[in-house]
């Protein structure tokens, strides 16, 4: 390991608190008559280094998980704390601040900013944070070389294939180092070589490099690559345990 | 917050999608470039007139009527008897109209602050004549240098000059239009209608009638002001000719005034008014038909150029919404990646301001080009008043007001898509789309 890779992830102190905890998670939308409890009381801890998947069918609340863990979105009751601070009850201006610097978003679309080469798509988060622009120019050719798009950093992103899209909105998700990279369904919109690839990268990353992952699936042969399944149906933890485990009870189960 | 990342991506969305920001530069810059050329055109119109105007009329004229005329017997009585005796066919008495004690009056004028020069003048109508050929004309008996101080009259000679009137026993000045119209040249001799003596000489002047006989002058000079209502229908000659023609002995029937500051001539003529006790006009009230039309006119071009300017503000709000619209997945990326609501808002602004700014520069030099470019152009018009060029004046306050309308608005407009952006919800739009 290069010196460079070890100044991938950020430094684990000594008795760091997890990466991400919830607990008592609830999250109602709609209001009124219309109000919908979407999830029903989670209590999720993810520890440093943790490459876990999140799987359920559709409607389960994967993705507004998602959004609560990665300080997009309040929980209506509960609480998330991420790399050990309460989220649920800091200001707007504070809860950027986490998500710019403690988390890293992958969607199922890369919304990548087409008028951006994909080293600057890299580099935008990186200026939100402050970070010189000499210095967030050369983590970004280096994030990008990682990702093996070496030679391909002015490109616009519509003039990269899917897969490599993907693969700069994963370089932008680690631009500030984040505590976690949440990943909402990232192969959804692949086929299954550049799925295949992504999770590769995502495996690599973990082992590698100690970057905690979250990533939400439907494919099981993805999932199985993971370290951990957490399972999820009509809001509620149902099953979370290794994922050999984890996918033969889901098995059994049908 | 830190200003230059957002910078860096408003530049960027302007520069990206280039096609759409000239557009919206294009509109900021029409409504700011005709907004200075409507108004420096209306402007200019309403300088050359008044310029004209307090150049080649009296700042003030005394007349030789009263402001509230007494009633004649017969409206009184009608009043008085509260319709019981009605009187029919009423005419007005004969009266002579004249200003009393003119020379005391002239002096008593002269000596009030503010007053520079002051002449008589008799004024009245006369038909003048060339062969077959008969014009009503507007006859100013004048002493040529006391005229001359209080309306700038020599310079306008195009023929000729005022002096002349003194070189022959008949002689006359027409205005340009007035000499068109006769068909006669300096130096060509014409008739005027003599009038009986004591017949009223008014502006009127129908009640004098025509003795039929006629007095022979000579055309020595033939003025051009610009002004069409005075060239077309004014002659001078010397004062005791006029009270000849007109029948007048030797009445005065107006004191002409010039002031020092001509700004002041409408409270001198009130002064004066109360002073001499005759109806004393200043060159307002005189043109208040004129004037009045300025101020329609200038209501009209406020509605227009505003009306440009808020449909260019209406483009612009149109493109931003487009563009925020357009720009829904990224701003639900952004905000993922901890940029704020103000960041994003910002982010718009600065559009708006580069639009707004860019708009305005180039619109202001184009108002400017385009008006010395026109200004330029020989476009003869003969109006209220004869030019050869469209006049434009520019005094600065028309570019600093189109300026600063154009940009606010461009830039208010902004502001709804800008905030509308910042307060979009990254879920609602990540929802919707995966």
């Amino acid at each position: 390991m290069t010196a460079r890779d070890a100044a991938l992830v950020a430094p684990t102190p000594a008795r760091a608190p997890p990466a991400i905890s919830a607990a008592g998670l609830r999250r109602t939308l709609g209001e009124g008559d219309l109000a919908l409890e979407i999830l029903h009381g989670i209590d999720l801890e993810i520890r440093r280094g943790e490459f876990c998947a999140i799987m359920g069918p559709s409607g389960s609340g994967k993705s507004t998980l998602m959004y609560l863990l990665g300080a997009l979105d309040r929980p209506t009751r509960g609480t998330v704390h991420v790399d050990g601070v309460d989220t649920s009850a800091l200001s707007e201006r504070r809860l950027a601040v986490v998500r710019n610097r403690s988390i890293g978003f992958i969607f199922q679309f890369h919304y990548l900013m087409p008028e951006f080469s994909a080293l600057e798509n890299v580099m935008i988060p990186q200026l939100r944070s402050e970070t010189p622009r000499g210095e967030a120019r050369e983590r970004a050719e280096h994030l990008l070389g990682l990702l093996g798009l070496a030679g391909k950093e002015h490109r616009t992103p519509a003039r990269l294939s899917g897969g490599e899209q993907q693969r700069v909105a994963i370089a932008r998700s680690l631009a500030n180092r984040p505590i976690v990279v949440l990943g909402d369904e990232p192969t959804g919109n692949l086929d299954t070589r550049n799925g295949e690839l992504v999770f590769t990268t995502f495996e690599r990353l973990a082992r590698e490099h100690g970057q905690t992952i979250v990533v939400v699936t439907h494919d099981p042969r993805l999932a199985a690559r993971t370290q951990r399944i957490v399972r999820l149906q009509d809001g509620s933890v149902v099953d979370d345990g290794p994922p050999a485990e984890v996918l033969a009870r889901a098995g059994e189960a049908h | 917050m830190r200003v230059r990342p957002l910078a860096f991506i408003a530049r960027r969305h302007l520069l990206h999608n280039w096609f759409r920001t000239l557009i919206s530069v294009v509109g900021v810059a029409i409504g700011d470039c005709f907004m200075i050329l409507m108004s420096s055109l209306m402007a200019g119109f309403e300088t050359t007139f008044v310029s004209d105007t307090i150049e080649s009329s009296p700042h003030v004229t005394i007349l030789d009527e009263h402001r509230d005329p007494p009633d004649e017997f017969a409206g009184w009585l009608s009043r008085e008897t509260a319709g019981v005796v009605t009187v029919e066919s009423a005419r007005p008495r004969e009266r002579r109209y004249r200003i009393k004690k003119p020379f005391e009056t002239l002096e008593a004028v002269r000596a009030k602050e503010g007053v520079a020069a002051a002449a008589m003048n008799v004024v009245g109508t006369s038909i003048l004549n060339y062969g077959s050929r008969e014009v009503g004309a507007q006859l100013v008996g004048i002493d040529p240098e006391a005229q001359d101080a209080v309306v700038s009259t020599d310079e306008y000679m195009t023929e000729g000059r005022l002096a002349d009137l003194h070189s022959a026993s008949g002689a006359i000045v027409l205005g340009s239009g007035l000499a068109e119209r006769l068909g006669v040249r300096r130096g060509d001799t014409i008739g005027a209608a003599l009038r009986a003596a004591g017949g009223a000489g008014g502006l009127a002047g129908a009640a004098g009638a025509a003795t039929g006989a006629s007095r022979s002058l000579r055309v020595v000079g033939i003025f051009h002001t610009g002004i069409v209502t005075i060239d077309g229908v004014r002659a001078y000659t010397l004062l005791h000719l006029a009270q000849q023609l007109l029948g007048l002995g030797r009445d005065v029937n107006r004191i002409v005034l010039r002031m020092d500051d001509y700004e002041e001539a409408r409270e001198l003529a009130a002064d004066v008014e109360e002073m001499v006790g005759y109806r004393t006009e200043s060159w307002q009230e005189q043109n208040a038909n004129f004037l009045s039309i300025f101020t329609v006119q200038k209501v009209i071009t406020y509605v227009v150029t505003g009306g440009i300017t808020i449909v260019a503000a209406f483009g612009i709000l149109n493109v931003l919404i487009m563009l925020v619209l357009e720009k829904l997945p990224e701003i639900a990326m952004l905000k993922s990646m901890g940029y704020t609501a103000a960041d994003v808002t910002v982010v718009f602004l600065l559009e708006g301001l580069a639009i707004a700014t860019i708009g305005v520069v180039l619109g202001t030099i184009g108002g400017y080009w385009l008006q010395q470019g026109l200004g330029a152009l020989p476009i003869p018009m003969k109006g209220l008043i004869e030019t050869e060029h469209l006049t434009f004046v520019d005094p600065p306050r028309i570019y600093v007001v189109a300026t600063l309308a154009s940009f606010v608005s461009t830039l208010g407009a902004a502001c709804l898509p800008a905030l509308r952006a910042g307060r979009l919800d990254p879920i609602v739009t990540l929802r919707g789309r995966a």
